[in-house]
């Protein structure tokens, strides 16, 4: 990778491109719609030719023409597909089965065992009996299902101290549970979240009790914003680094992507 | 040769729909392949207390809550992908008003194949392990909820799964692209859950973009995923599923996309919505008229419309479909 000094870039361009590092060549891939559908389709364009891209809702081979897909079905992204099959075939014979190598998906709220809410906000905890929350928000959508199956996930969110909390109030898609091998209870197929890339770092598992800790800062970034950003006493790993800023080609390739500029807008 | 099953969509309804069913549509993602139009209907006969069976929340699901026609929903995704959050699905979760039970984009398919097969139980190997499974809207005393995803073993491997609970709703109705007169149906863009629905629900009413002679059907049977052996009656509407989009027909109508998520967002312009958009036409004609026939044009510019270009032969003119129905509902 070069190290070319860059134009200026924003937080959310940053974010998609540690993102879109993570994924390797070749990979079976699922995105969502929005920043994970960016990120995955700008590593496609720059490092990952030979990914293998699939949406949940079964659309194989194509890319996005003519700006970020309103949705999964959207017509921007069925104008060059090499196969159209259902959600079953996608979620469930692809990614449910452990076949899929790599998913990305948002959240609303993270805890520091990556487990994932996009269902509600509640004004404190749920209680015994379940009711409605505060501020209904989008559900599980295909994110449960990639959490459960893909052989790794990776969680992408803007970095505030109200999503970074110490335990979510409802876990839509699960992270490590409540950390160790929790997750083995479950015998889940995929092997939980490898990374949350938010807008201004990137936190990573600890390797026994799987609880996030500060792997990376970016340029703009420093630990201590970090920190003071998670709602949880965030360790810091022995490792930590500064994340190499994106090379020219890098952004270039990412705001082919991203031609209508969603990410740009600050 | 059996009678074609054309019928107009307010007959439709009136047969085949009535308060408190447990009514699907929506089979397909948010901002696609939906039956709105049905919805609207469903709206105009004042249908309430629906049961909505939708695998993922569309504009029609989020109408019909917004409406308060809704009680109950079973959903996969409940947003509008990047339009946002559905302001009348939220409104009517918010309030109470609406029962929301959460299961994700995989297991509303698996519950939906489980129906379709008459199994007695779906083995669930997502969904476990999350609030998913331990939350119920249906039954908010029980935590953790077990009459929702069950906890059962799996006879061979000992470990423990989840048991979903398959659907069988009372009446499906499916958007497609294009169907001949007795129900055989082409889907471009991805089905989502389509044909498992299409198995699953005790009745199919299709809703059709273009009606195609039998011919087209013969010429491509591989991809006719809905047979009309399983289809009760078939309905033409053209941008059936507007302001969502149609692969190979018409794309999204982004503005009215947001103007309809705004209306919803409050009581007073859901009631305008109402008036402007539901109450206001009285037929097809009507209907395209309101949305306006410039922009049914733009709509149809779509850059998916070479997908289309194998059936084109075969669509049938309006006024053709218009005698073959009027033959059904004379008979």
């Amino acid at each position: 990778m070069s190290h070319t000094p860059t134009a200026a870039y924003t937080r959310q361009e940053m974010m998609a491109i540690a993102t879109g590092r993570e994924i390797r060549d070749g990979e079976l891939a699922i995105f969502g719609v929005g920043l994970s559908m960016l990120a995955g389709f700008f590593a496609q364009a720059h490092h990952a030719p030979n990914v293998r891209a699939m949406t949940e809702g079964g659309i194989y081979g194509s890319t996005p023409v003519g700006g970020l897909p309103w949705g999964i079905e959207c017509n921007r992204i069925s104008t060059n597909a090499t196969s159209f099959t259902c959600g079953l075939d996608a979620l469930g014979c692809l990614v449910g089965s452990g076949r899929c190598d790599v998913g990305i998906i948002g959240a609303a709220q993270v805890d520091k065992y990556g487990n994932v809410n996009t269902t509600g906000i509640w004004d404190g905890e749920i209680g015994e009996r379940y009711r409605a929350p505060k501020t209904r928000l989008t559900g599980a959508g295909g994110a449960n299902d990639i959490a459960c199956g893909a052989k790794r996930f990776l969680v992408m969110v803007a970095h505030e101290p109200k999503r970074f909390v110490e335990r979510v109030t409802y876990i839509s898609s699960p992270g490590y549970l409540e950390g160790g091998n929790a997750r083995a209870r479950y015998g889940f197929a995929g092997g939980g979240p490898s990374a949350i890339v938010t807008t201004l770092g990137v936190l990573r598992p600890d390797p026994d009790t799987k609880e996030f800790r500060l792997d990376a800062w970016f340029a703009f970034s420093s630990v201590k914003e970090i920190v003071a950003n998670t709602g949880w006493p965030l360790k810091v790993s022995p490792t930590a680094h500064l994340v190499a800023v994106p090379t020219a080609a890098e952004l270039a390739a990412l705001r082919k992507v991203d031609e209508t500029g969603a990410l740009r807008r600050q | 040769m059996p009678p074609p099953k054309l019928i107009a969509l307010p007959q439709a309804v009136r047969r085949y729909t009535w308060d408190g069913m447990q009514y699907a549509s929506g089979a397909a993602l948010p901002i696609g392949s939906d039956a709105v139009v049905f919805g609207r209907e469903l709206l105009r006969q004042k249908r309430k207390n629906l049961h909505a069976i939708f695998h993922c929340n569309s504009q029609q699901l989020n109408l019909l809550a917004g409406a308060g026609a809704a009680t109950k929903a079973e959903c996969g995704f409940t947003g509008l992908e990047v339009f946002g959050f559905a302001n009348g699905l939220r409104r009517a979760v918010e309030s109470g008003a609406l029962a929301l039970e959460d299961y994700s984009n995989l297991a509303m398919p698996l519950r939906l194949l489980g129906g379709a097969l008459n199994w007695p139980f779906v083995p669930a190997t997502v969904n476990i392990g999350s609030d998913l499974q331990d939350r119920s809207a249906f039954a908010p005393q029980e935590f953790p909820a077990r009459s929702k995803i069950a906890a059962v073993t799996d006879p061979f491997s000992g470990r423990q799964i989840g048991a979903f609970r398959p659907l069988k709703p009372d009446l499906a109705a499916i958007h497609v692209t294009l169907a001949d007169p007795l129900g055989n149906s082409i889907m471009l863009g991805t089905e989502w859950s389509r044909f498992e629905l299409s198995r699953a629900a005790k009745r199919v009413v299709i809703v059709a973009d273009a009606i195609v002679e039998e011919a087209c059907i013969r010429q491509f049977p591989n991809l006719v995923r809905i047979p009309e052996i399983v289809v009760e009656a078939v309905v033409y509407w053209p941008f059936a599923a507007w302001p969502q989009s149609s692969p190979g027909m018409y794309d999204v109508d982004e503005e009215h996309m947001r103007f309809m998520n705004q209306a919803l967002a409050t009581s007073e312009g859901t009631r305008h919505y109402l008036r402007d958009f539901v109450e206001r036409y009285s037929d097809v004609e009507s209907y395209l008229d309101m949305i306006g026939r410039e922009r049914l044009a733009q709509l149809g510019q779509t850059a998916t419309a070479f997908l289309l270009d194998p059936y084109r032969r075969w669509i049938m003119p309006a006024a053709e479909v218009a005698r073959l129905q009027s033959g059904v509902e004379t008979r």
